[in-house]
Order: structure tokens, then sequence, then C-alpha cells
């Protein structure tokens, strides 16, 4: 139970920045998650933690010990990776007892603490069967069970349920989360799928080309994105560019789609350009006839594609300017060529330059 | 500095002895050759009259076109039967596949010098078939001569080829020869302009190993080539002194076979360079639907070849078991040639077990760790000992005996005589061997499952241990059963490097070949081709084939 300070940390692979200065503070018995796509650095970054990437700059600390110098063999962190990684050469009960052993921790008790960690991930009984008679979800149970049974100062898991198919991701990801809360352990979390981010964080730092672009609670994440690429990437949203024409105080007069907006929040001086960002359920289509929602702005364009999803439907609607909108409805109206679309200025969040 | 030695003693100890054990037994004899060839006949002179004075010489010059020709040839032909072959394996529905490879792999563990003397024995001057055909009024000569030599190199390599293109085969994505019949492409064509190419760097690096193969191979070129020169053969003959010991110009020859081999490699490099396809299959190309005539023929094809490959060994094994009088064979069934071939003891059969057990143990112990640095450490250091560690595998048995000789006959380490020189020049020898197979086996295990181990408290070297090579171990043991057989039937180090009291079963089977008992010579081949089939079979299953096809 230990926080991880990172501090400044940097690591080049020849000339790409895999990870770039990047400074982290993660509380003691939280949750933590990095996302990110596919070579943001994220993966580098828990594997510096770990002891497996060597550090060009910057220090990592586990409570107030500096662990980035010690090897990863002494670090005391429980990880579990991405295609599991259980021994195939020893069965589940040695595989749960591997790191104990390791620790010289006497064999009653090592059998009593396998006993006890196997039933906490649902696998009581199963400590004589071998890895090749398991389900890919009871390897990765294995997998968290050997982790967690060394007491670690902190858990660390890496990508852990993309090899899982989409209905046992979900279980096992609240499985996880039931765990950490038992067990009030820090874990440093690895993921791509920001809904599973947002699901099980406590807080979230998004990643890109070796920079975390944002670190906060998943709501905030998501209602309140530091960057376009945060914006963009955690979720769906229609990413518009306005010009500022007018500041009063904390408010802006923006330009954006043909209309002047009211918004609050907004950083830069007069002539500046802006992003707008706003999630497609922001959007609402009107009726025909349907008057707009009192302080709602007003857009029409044509309707383009409508896309049936199960429980929501999305409409792609093109402006009369040429941009193009994404709006997600739980109850489609019935129109079709011209349309009106309303939004409330207080659910779009301002963002810096231009993409 | 010391957080990073710290954390990289475990490779850095393994980096250490690779560098010790191949600077020591196998850089420096090389370095010596070189320059031995160098000196002047007081041995204090630079010279390049060595060169100059060999290169001149007609009887040399032949030596090396009859050496390169030889082994052109050779590649050439075993292409032409091997390529075939692996089509029929990997496409054509033919029964008793698993047979066909295991008995088309066999020659690759089995003494390629028996099988010369096999054709001697039965299409020699006195041979049986050639009795048999002048009887009959068939005028034949004999197989002596680059023919001969040629014949048993295709016999006796053709799995190099075999084994590589059967998996470059089943490992095209049939996706892409199924855009090419979608594309309009009859069959035949797609064969000829999308499968034939895809396989094509696996023919290149088959026919590689051939060419080196042929090129070193000293006993096939003994028993064939009577006078005419062979680099390798001349090169023990000049270092050895047959009339007056010349190490200058053994060393010269030395370097022209290195000379040979690299160049031979960068041909391939060069043909290989622009063409690195990788296809992505995920399941082992589907067998192609042939007519039941095309089907027979590809099956009698490949049991020919197998037949043929085989016949010379088993008909070693049948005339070992008939009586001799001197050189002439007589029919009945007898033990007399085995009591001959032990009459002085069974010294040679023990040291040949003794010698080639220790060997494969010390390939092992060094091979197998060099095998893990090279493919878990991806740095400068590693890819240099990858380098020199496979090397051994370009420098011929002869020119790596005599710089042995030369480098441990006098000096601060006196070996030569000992039987330990002969286990040196085989680890040397079959460390590539080790180092790859042990690589190709650590490819299969994923790097996360020692991370793992090591993230759960346990150190680098005992991770190593404890999960790293009980995970290797069927690969392992592989390796060490086909490490053994090869050294149990090697021959030009040995022929370099034996003495007295350390004679193998190989160097009586030489010794008897040099006399006139053919019998005893027959015997001698009988049992070493015991001892290699006998530990192959005990682990068959546990050979993989890519391990053959790295010997």
């Amino acid at each position: 139970m230990t926080a991880i300070t990172i501090e400044g940390v940097a690591r080049t692979f020849g000339t790409v920045h895999a990870v770039d200065n990047v400074s982290i503070a993660v509380r003691d018995g939280e949750f933590f998650t990095l996302l990110g796509p596919s070579g943001c650095g994220k993966t580098t970054l828990l594997r510096m933690v770990a002891g497996f990437c060597e550090l060009d700059t910057g220090r990592i600390l586990f409570g107030e010990q500096r662990i980035d110098t010690l090897p990863p063999h002494k670090r005391n962190t429980g990880m579990v990776f991405q295609n599991y990684a259980v021994f195939p050469n020893l069965t589940v009960g040695g595989n749960v007892a591997y790191g104990l052993r390791a620790r010289s921790v006497p064999s009653h008790e090592t059998r009593e603490r396998v006993a006890r960690t196997l039933k906490l991930v649902q696998l009581d009984g199963f400590a004589e069967r071998w890895p090749h008679q398991l389900s890919g979800g009871q390897l990765q149970r294995v997998a968290i069970a050997r982790a967690i049974v060394i007491e670690p100062h902190v858990l660390l898991l890496d990508e852990p349920l993309s090899n899982l198919d989409a209905k046992l991701r979900v279980e096992m990801r609240g499985e996880i989360r039931r765990l950490q809360k038992l067990l009030g352990i820090t874990v440093l979390y690895v993921t791509h799928d920001q809904e599973e981010a947002l699901a099980i964080s406590d807080r979230v730092a998004v990643m890109r080309a070796g920079h975390v672009e944002q670190i906060a609670s998943p709501r905030e994440v998501y209602d309140r994105p530091a960057t376009p690429f945060v914006a963009s990437f955690v979720g769906t949203t229609n990413l518009l560019n306005g010009v500022i024409r007018a500041r009063e105080g904390e408010s802006a007069e923006v330009a954006v789609a043909g209309r002047t907006l009211r918004l609050n929040g907004v950083r830069g001086s007069a002539g500046d350009k802006v992003v707008l960002s706003a999630r497609p359920e922001a959007l609402r289509l009107l009726a025909p006839g349907e008057a707009a929602p009192p302080r709602c702005v007003t857009l029409t364009g044509t309707l383009g594609e409508v896309e049936y999803l199960g429980p929501v439907t999305r409409f792609h609607v093109t402006l009369a300017g040429g941009t193009a909108l994404q709006l997600m409805a739980l109850m489609p109206p019935a129109v079709s060529g011209q349309v009106t679309v309303a939004f409330d200025p207080q659910r779009v969040v301002v963002l810096g330059g231009p993409t | 500095m010391r957080a990073f030695l710290g954390r990289n003693v475990f490779p850095l100890t393994i980096f250490t002895i690779a560098t010790v054990f191949l600077g020591l037994f196998f850089l420096w004899p090389v370095l010596k050759v070189f320059g031995a060839s160098l000196l002047d006949a007081s041995g204090r002179h630079f010279t390049l009259a060595n060169y100059t004075s060999v290169l001149s010489n007609r009887f040399f010059l032949n030596g090396l076109t009859n050496s390169l020709g030889i082994a052109a040839a050779a590649a050439v032909c075993t292409v032409l039967i091997g390529v075939p072959f692996a089509f029929c394996l990997a496409r054509l529905p033919i029964g008793a596949k698993a047979v066909l490879l295991a008995l088309a792999a066999l020659p690759l563990v089995l003494p390629s010098f028996v099988s010369a003397y096999a054709l001697v024995l039965l299409f020699g001057r006195s041979g049986i078939v050639t009795g048999a055909l002048r009887s009959l009024g068939i005028p034949f000569e004999s197989i002596y001569g680059a023919t001969g030599i040629v014949v048993v190199y295709t016999l006796t390599l053709y799995p190099y080829i075999v084994l590589p293109v059967t998996a470059a085969f089943k490992s095209i994505d049939v996706s892409v020869e199924e855009a090419a019949q979608n594309l309009g492409a009859s069959r035949t064509r797609t064969l000829r302009t999308v499968t034939l190419p895809l396989v094509l760097p696996s023919i290149l690096a088959g026919a590689l190993l051939v060419f080196i193969e042929a090129l070193e191979n000293f006993g096939v070129p003994f028993v064939l080539a009577e006078d005419r020169p062979i680099l390798s053969v001349e090169a023990y003959k000049l270092f050895v002194g047959e009339t007056t010991d010349n190490p200058a110009s053994a060393g010269v020859l030395g370097m022209l076979l290195i000379v040979c081999t690299v160049m031979a490699l960068l041909v391939q490099r060069g043909l290989l360079a622009r063409r690195n396809f990788a296809t992505g299959a995920r399941r082992a190309a589907p067998l192609i639907d042939v007519s039941p005539a095309l089907r027979r023929v590809g099956a009698t094809y490949c049991w020919l070849v197998v037949a043929a490959a085989l016949v010379p060994f088993v008909a070693v094994v049948v005339i070992s078991l008939m009586p001799f009088s001197g050189p002439v064979l007589h029919t009945g069934l007898s033990i007399g040639n085995f009591a001959q071939l032990f009459e002085r003891g069974y010294r040679p059969l023990t040291n040949t077990l003794m010698l080639a057990t220790l060997a494969a143990c010390g390939a092992t112990l060094i091979g197998v760790p060099i095998g893990y640095l090279i493919t878990r450490h991806r740095s400068r250091l590693a890819a240099a000992i990858d380098i020199v560690a496979t090397s051994p595998f370009a420098v011929a048995g002869t020119v790596l005996g005599i710089g042995l000789v030369m480098a441990f006959s006098s000096g601060f380490l006196i070996l030569t005589g000992t039987w330990l020189i002969m286990v040196l020049a085989y680890m040397v020898r079959k460390l590539p061997f080790s180092v790859r197979s042990a690589g190709a086996i650590l490819h299969q295990i994923d790097p996360s499952l020692e991370e793992a181990s090591i993230n759960l408290g346990v150190p680098p070297a005992l991770t190593f241990a404890r999960i790293t090579v009980p995970l290797m171990l069927g690969g392992i043991v592989g390796g060490f059963v086909l490490t053994f057989v090869t050294v149990a039937s090697e021959l030009s180090s040995t022929i370099v490097l034996y003495s007295g009291p350390w004679t193998t079963m190989t160097v009586a089977m030489f010794q008897a070949l040099e006399g006139t008992s053919a019998g005893v010579a027959a015997a001698a081949a009988t049992v070493l081709i015991i001892c290699t089939i006998l530990p192959v079979a005990l682990v068959y299953r546990l050979l993989r084939r890519h391990e053959l096809s790295m010997l």
C-alpha cells in the first residue's frame, strides 16, 4: 500500500521519445489508469515502474523510497501481463506459490496464503490443475492471484483484459476493481480501452506520443477534456473551429459555424482561434415544429446517414457551411432532409488552439 | 555504472565466458593460420610469397576450381532434388509424410564419408555393381572423381534443402495464391510467379549450407578424389606433411577456404537483400487437390530419393557382415570384420563415445546461455557475439584443427596430443548449432514468463534456471543428442588433432581405408551408423524439424 511518485521520467529509443518527461503522483490505495493509443508510451512507463525498462532521466519512488535504481526482482511489485505469463511448467498452486518461495515464506504459511488467495479470485480447488487445462478467464485469475499473494507495494496491470472476449472483459474488470477495494492496494493499470478506463479508475492519465495530456477523474476527463486529443480519444466528440470575437471578463463571444456563442472559461483574447468540443449526446435534433429549449442555440443542416446502434441512434448532419456533426439520441424523431440541431452552450467545452 | 553492472551481471557473465572461449579457441587459432600464411620459412618475416606461390601453382589452382565447382554443383543438384521433394511433402496429398520426413532428415546425422565409402564398395573399380555390370558386358568406369563426389553430396546434403523449404511451402499464406488464381493465373503460373518466389529465400539459405558443407568436407573427397586436388584435403596433406610439412602453404589454403565461404555468404545475402517476404500465415497452407496419377508420381519420387540416399548405408551394414579376404568380398555371413576391428581393444569406440559426450555437454553448457543472450538481450554486444558464435560454421574443420595445433603446441597452454584439444575443436565447431537451436526454442517462449518470475522476486540467473531451462528442456536434450551424433561422425578436425591413444571410430575407419582392409572399414562404418542412429531414434520425438535443419 504505497503512493507512487514518477518524476520527470524520460526514455528515448533511437529517435523516438517513448516517454517524454512524464511526472505522475499516484496516491496510496488509488486505482490509477494510464490510457492512450498504442505507441503512446503507457506500457513503457508501466515497465519502468516494474524495472523492465531503464530510465534515461528522472526517478520513481514508492512512498519515500527511490526504486528506479533497484533491480526488478527487488522492487516488490505484482505485475499482471497482457498474455497472463502463467508458468506452463508449474501447477496453478505452484504458480501462485512461486513468489512466496522466492521470499522464503515458510511452507505452511505459503500453503495457507495460496489457498486464501485462490479463494479470493474464485479459483478454490484449482491448485492442482495445470495451466493448459484452464480457460482464458481462469488463467487471468491465476495471474492476478500470483501477483497479489506476495502483498506487493503496488499492483501493475498491463492491458490484462485485452485477450478476453467482450463479455468476460466487463465481468473481469468489475472483479479487479472489487479486489483492489478489498485489499486497499495501489494499482497502476494500462489500457487503450477508454470505456474500461472510465469504468474502473479513480483517476486517469491520458497519454499521447510519450507525454501526459491530462490527469483527472474519469468524469472530468470526459466532461472537461483538457485538449482536443483527450476530447476525441475519450468517447467521440464534435470538434469545431472558432474565433474569439470579443471578451468580457470570464466570458467571451466566439464565432463558430456561422453563429456567435457566449461561452464561459475561454482563454485568449479577441482574434484568437479556439477549438470547441460538443459531445454527440449534448446535441439534439428538433422534431418538425418543435421549439428550441430555453438557452439553447440552434443550427440548421442536412441529415445524412442514420446509424441504428441498438440502445441509441447516431445521426450525421452536415451544416450549411460544410461542417459535419454527429448526434446521438435515445428516441429518434422522424425527420429527414433539412433539420435543426439544438444545443446548450454550457455543455460545449472550449479547448486551446486549432487541431 | 555500478547500477548498470548490478542489473546486468547475468548477461555480462555469459558475454565474458563466450568472449574468452571463442577468442581463445576459435579466433586465435584462425588468426594463427592467417599469420602462418603471411610469414616466410623462418617464421619471422612478413611475406606475400606464400600466396603468390600457391596461386601460381597449377595443382593448387586446380584444387581451388575443383572445390568451388564441386560445391556449386552439389548446391544446384540438391536444389533440383530437394525442392520438388519439399513441394510434394508440403502440398501434395501423399501418405506416410512423417516417416518420409524422418527418413529424409536421416542423412544429416549419418557420416557422409560412410556413404562415399559405400559407393566405392558398390561402384568402385572392384565394386559389386561394377563387377556385375561388366559381367553383363556393360562398360562402366567407376565413380571416382568429381561426379562421384557430387553424387555423394547430393544424396547426403539434400535434407539441408528439404527441411527449410518444406517449412517455407507450408508457411505460405494461401490467400496470396488464391489471389493470383482469382486474378486469372493458372495453377502452374501461380506456382511459378507466386509460390516459388516466396520460398526462394529458404532455397537460397539451404543452398548456402550445402555449398559450405561441401566445401569444407574432408572425408568424402578423401575417399573419392584419388589424386585430384581438393582444398580441404590438400590443406591437411600439406600440414601433416606426407613429404615435408608446410604450415605456410596449408595456411594459404585454409584462408582460401574461408574466403570462398565468406564470398558465398555475401552472394546469398546480396540475393536475399531485397527479398524479405514475411507472409503471416495463420495456418499451414492446404494440400493441393491433384489427380491420383500425379499423386502416385509424387509419392514414388519421394520414396525413390529417400531410398537412394539410404541404400548406401544399408549396403555398408550388409557388407560389413560378409567375409572379406583382403579387398575381396565373399558371400556368406561373418562377424570377422568386427572381430578384426576390435582386435586391439574397444578404445576407438569408447573414445568416440566419451569425446562426443564431453563435447555435447560443453557445447550445450556454453551454447544455450549464448543463445539466450542473443535472443533476449538485443544489444550491440549480443549482435557481435552472435556473429562470432555462428562463424565457426564458415571455417573448415581441417583449418580449425590446423589453427588449434599452431596455437596450442607451444606457449602458455600446451594442448596438442590431448583429448581436450579434440573436445575444444568439437565444441567450437558445434557451437553455432547449439546457439541457434537454443535461440529458436527461446523464440517460442514468451519473454513475459521470465519477467513474471523476476517481478515475483527471483533474480535473473535463478529465473533462467527455474523457468527458462525447464521450458527449453525438450529442445536442449534434442540439441544435445544432435551435437553428440554429429561429433561422433566428425572427421575433418579429428584427423588433424587426434593422437594414438585418442583414436576415434572415424579415425579407425580412415586408417582402414588407407590400408586395404575393406572389411574393417565397413565394420567401423557400421559401428558409426549405430552410434548415430540409436541416440537419434531414442529422442526422435524431442527433435523438431527446425533443429535438424540447423545442423
